[in-house]
């Protein structure tokens, strides 16, 4: 009987949160995305189910977007350097190949780190996986039971038009990470489309979680 | 200037040597990435993991291809 009871109970969360979550995309291309479906984490429990899946906004690429955008252009203006006029034919070609895979790496890596930095709110628990370049990673981990704050804030033009922001959650631990030094909390979601539904949402799943305490 | 008969040393052959050293720095980090590619997808498994890892073994292979073309020539 407990095992019913308890499945009732995570129902009736998921429908209120379904409730707030409806009309949001469920692809994983979204930088919000509410319920996707066949995605798995690392040391997800069998019974958890992710409510949440965001990343940054699309729009924080556009810095090295637009890097590429201008670098591509550039050996069609070689011939305007000096230094490269002296050059041989099979050495301009050669450095032409070369600049044309670091750019490719360089937009491969900038879309895998953007892809990969994910957050992750599931009925059970927060995931925050940050990748800092091609060598290191940090996960942090917490159960929504550990959460005493969740904040958000939007500040400039850019963040106010595209609506996105940080969403700062703190928990009891106050752990701090190496990851991201400037942050405030290791739960940082920084730069997250639709800060305030993540918000809201994060909040009312602590708030079915303590009922559910309660009741136990 | 002759270094060594039959090779003369001027800019071209540096800067030539200079890209080869390049090119295959950057097959290694090519490595590296395909293997950071694999460990993310291992984090987090999305269904589009797939073609993403089959994106970076094609850049591997490419940039393969492209140094020892560049190395040879």
């Amino acid at each position: 009987m407990p095992e019913i009871f308890n499945a009732d109970r995570m129902r009736d969360k998921i429908s209120k949160v379904n409730e707030m979550l409806k009309m949001s995309p469920h692809s994983h291309w979204a930088s919000f995305a509410a319920f996707p479906k066949q995605l798995r984490f690392e040391m997800q429990h069998d019974d958890e189910e992710v409510v949440v899946l965001g990343r940054a906004h699309f729009i924080v690429n556009l810095g090295w977007i637009a890097v590429l955008c201008f670098a591509i252009f550039v050996p069609m203006f070689w011939g305007e350097f000096p230094f490269l006029k002296t050059l041989n034919t099979a050495t301009i070609l050669q450095l032409t190949i070369l600049w044309y895979m670091a750019l490719a790496f360089y937009g491969i890596q900038s879309f895998l780190l953007w892809f990969y930095n994910v957050y992750i709110v599931t009925t059970e628990r927060l995931v925050d996986v940050d990748f800092l370049g091609l060598l290191s990673k940090t996960i942090n981990i917490t159960q929504l039971s550990k959460i005493e704050d969740v904040n958000y804030s939007q500040r400039g033009l850019l963040q106010s038009i595209f609506n996105y922001g940080d969403v700062i959650v703190q928990t009891a631990s106050e752990q701090r990470t190496p990851d991201r030094v400037a942050e405030i909390s290791a739960f940082t979601f920084a730069s997250i489309s639709n800060p305030d539904k993540v918000a809201s949402v994060i909040s009312q799943l602590i708030e079915d979680e303590e009922e559910n305490d309660h009741h136990h | 200037m002759d270094i060594l008969p039959g090779i003369t040393l001027d800019l071209s052959f540096i800067v030539g040597i200079m890209v080869k050293i390049s090119m295959f720095l950057l097959l290694a980090l090519s490595l590296v990435m395909v293997r950071q590619e694999s460990l993310m997808h291992k984090v987090v498994n999305f269904s589009i993991g797939g073609s993403l890892k089959i994106l970076v073994w094609a850049y591997s292979g490419l940039c393969l291809l492209l140094t020892v073309i560049v190395i040879l020539a």
